[in-house]
């Protein structure tokens, strides 16, 4: 019998990173369809009826609880314990590089061998920085839209975006990156669960990982 | 019968309609009252600055919503306080006559330059040519001789029409040409004559350009966002739309937004000034704004009646909705881990549980 010892791996901050991060994301993404193609019509005038106001009101709330989220990841990116720094999962040394590689083969059913580490692998962490940037693009051009006429959201949108029009479009376009990651990641949490029994999805409530006994 | 020959080329204005002219430019520039008679007396007393309008690519739109205002005072008194120098269409001159007064302008005074239409920079800019010399050349020649240029119209400031996707001629606005002279951009398709009135009376009065926004837009005219003045905006917010042209909705006057107004993303002052002094705009009239003041708007308005771009995919050949796009690259990500998964539960089958780590 294999005997496992717990880990202590992901802080209270990056748990509740993730779930600020998850959580306003579903929010985002139901009123944001509602604000781009708003499916009800409520045809009654003179009522205390504000559907797409209560949606945007929804969507903005959610937008600063993410725009919260990512401060949060982008200080743990830097001042977080070693499996949260950014340097963790850059592909800039010999090990990570060797990891990227054995991830990719174990994913492709090539190879069984599991490159054993605390943190993320170096694949999923580089997946999680990159939606870690779309978030920081889907902040700076919600915050233009929101604010259009503060002189240093116009300044910026315009140099970023060029127009308001082209900021919507690029804040739709990248939405649709977050429900595909969604559906990526959760597949290969459940994956990972199932072949490595690491506690890998219980380690996001409990911060808790479970590694073999040396 | 009314002496129309006579009113559109006499230049004479009553004062009635110039002091009307000078108080809705005030009243756009968001001027108190106070200002109107300082407006008045710089219009009717300083020396007429001289104006040189250039033609470039352009369909004269411009020119024309000023000049064939139902109401002919404000077209009146932008020829009353100005001396039109150059004006390819109103000017009485013609050929070498033009040219010489054109050259004695630039040369002899100091003039602001207005400039309508784009300038096409393909093929050394071949495809604009006045009097043997292209667009190109006359923009060089004369605009930084110019104290001030004012760019009318989409076409002149962002490129317009001619600059839409693929651009055949290279057709670009004055301010990417152009360094080192003060540019003012009165965007629109066309723009509201007002606009144009109120930079020039402010120009006279407190000899300096009014406040710009990031893209040299006037504060006064394009600071404020179209939906947040829209006289339908109670019906977005209260979740009211028509749903297509013509509808039960449409006849109600709820908000087109679903049928792809452009409002939400388009700053111009429309709703408040509206024009051909008839109190019309074209959301009041039931057509969703076309984002006609913003940069690159025949790109990234169009399709018109639909609320963003379709996305196009680099040499595929594939147009489609955003959403389309999107519902099609998550399908194809389910689809695969699908097969993801079925090819690992197929293997553990067919090999066994045999490499158990435990």
């Amino acid at each position: 019998m294999a005997t496992y010892e717990r880990h202590h791996c992901w802080s209270l901050l990056l748990r509740l990173f993730h779930w600020m991060f998850a959580l306003s994301i579903i929010f985002l993404i139901v009123t944001g369809f509602y604000i781009n193609t708003p499916w009800t019509n409520t045809m009654i005038e003179g009522s205390a009826s504000f559907p797409m106001a209560t949606m945007r009101y929804i969507h903005y709330i959610a937008a600063y609880v993410l725009s919260s989220a990512v401060l949060i990841r982008l200080f743990l990116y830097i001042f977080g314990n070693a499996q949260e720094r950014v340097w963790d999962i850059l592909p800039i040394t010999g090990r990570n590089l060797n990891n990227l590689k054995m991830t990719l083969l174990q994913y492709s059913y090539i190879s069984n061998k599991h490159d054993e580490r605390l943190g993320h692998n170096i694949l999923a962490g580089l997946a999680y920085l990159l939606t870690f940037i779309a978030a920081l693009l889907m902040i700076v051009s919600g915050f233009y839209m929101l604010y259009p006429e503060s002189a240093f959201w116009a300044k910026w949108g315009v140099m970023l975006f060029g127009s308001q029009q082209f900021a919507r479009y690029l804040h739709h376009i990248t939405m649709w990156w977050f429900m595909i990651f969604a559906v990526v990641h959760i597949y290969l949490c459940i994956w990972n669960d199932c072949t490595e029994p690491e506690g890998l999805i219980s380690s996001i409530f409990t911060g808790a990982k479970f590694k073999h006994k040396a | 019968m009314a002496d129309t020959v006579k009113k559109v080329l006499d230049p004479q204005l009553d004062r009635r309609g110039f002091l009307k002219g000078c108080t809705m430019a005030a009243a756009a520039l968001g001027m108190s009252e106070a200002m109107i008679p300082k407006l008045v007396e710089a219009a009717a007393t300083a020396e007429r600055p001289r104006v040189i309008w250039l033609h470039f690519q352009e369909c004269t739109g411009c020119t024309e919503s000023l000049l064939r205002s139902s109401h002919p005072d404000l077209a009146r008194l932008i020829l009353d306080i100005i001396s039109l120098d150059y004006h390819e269409t109103v000017m009485a001159a013609a050929g070498h006559q033009a040219e010489e007064n054109l050259h004695a302008t630039v040369n002899n005074h100091p003039f602001i330059l207005v400039v309508e239409g784009a300038i096409p920079t393909k093929d050394g800019g071949i495809y604009c040519k006045i009097a043997g010399k292209t667009a190109m050349d006359i923009l060089a020649e004369v605009a930084p001789k110019a104290s001030a240029i004012i760019a009318i119209g989409t076409c002149a400031t962002f490129g317009g029409v001619q600059a839409a996707a693929p651009n055949p001629t290279g057709a670009v606005g004055v301010q990417d040409l152009v360094s080192g002279v003060p540019i003012v951009n009165i965007p629109g398709c066309p723009p509201n004559p007002v606009s144009f009135l109120g930079t020039i009376l402010h120009y006279l009065t407190f000899k300096r350009l009014p406040a710009l926004d990031n893209l040299n837009r006037p504060l006064f005219a394009y600071g404020r966002r179209i939906h947040d003045h829209c006289e339908r905006r109670a019906h977005f917010d209260e979740g009211r739309f028509v749903e297509q042209y013509g509808d039960a909705f449409h006849k109600l006057g709820y908000c087109l937004y679903k049928v792809g107004c452009k409002g939400p993303e388009t700053f111009s002052n429309c709703p408040a000034v509206r024009f051909n002094d008839v109190d019309v705009w074209p959301v009041s009239v039931g057509h969703g704004c076309i984002g006609c003041t913003e940069p690159n708007f025949w790109d990234t308005m169009t399709p018109f009646y639909e609320r963003l771009p379709m996305v196009k995919i680099p040499a595929s050949g594939i147009v489609g909705s955003a959403d389309k796009i999107g519902k099609t690259v998550l399908g194809i990500t389910a689809a695969a881990v699908g097969i993801h998964a079925a090819v690992g539960i197929g293997k553990r089958l067919i090999k066994g549980k045999s490499s158990d780590k435990a």
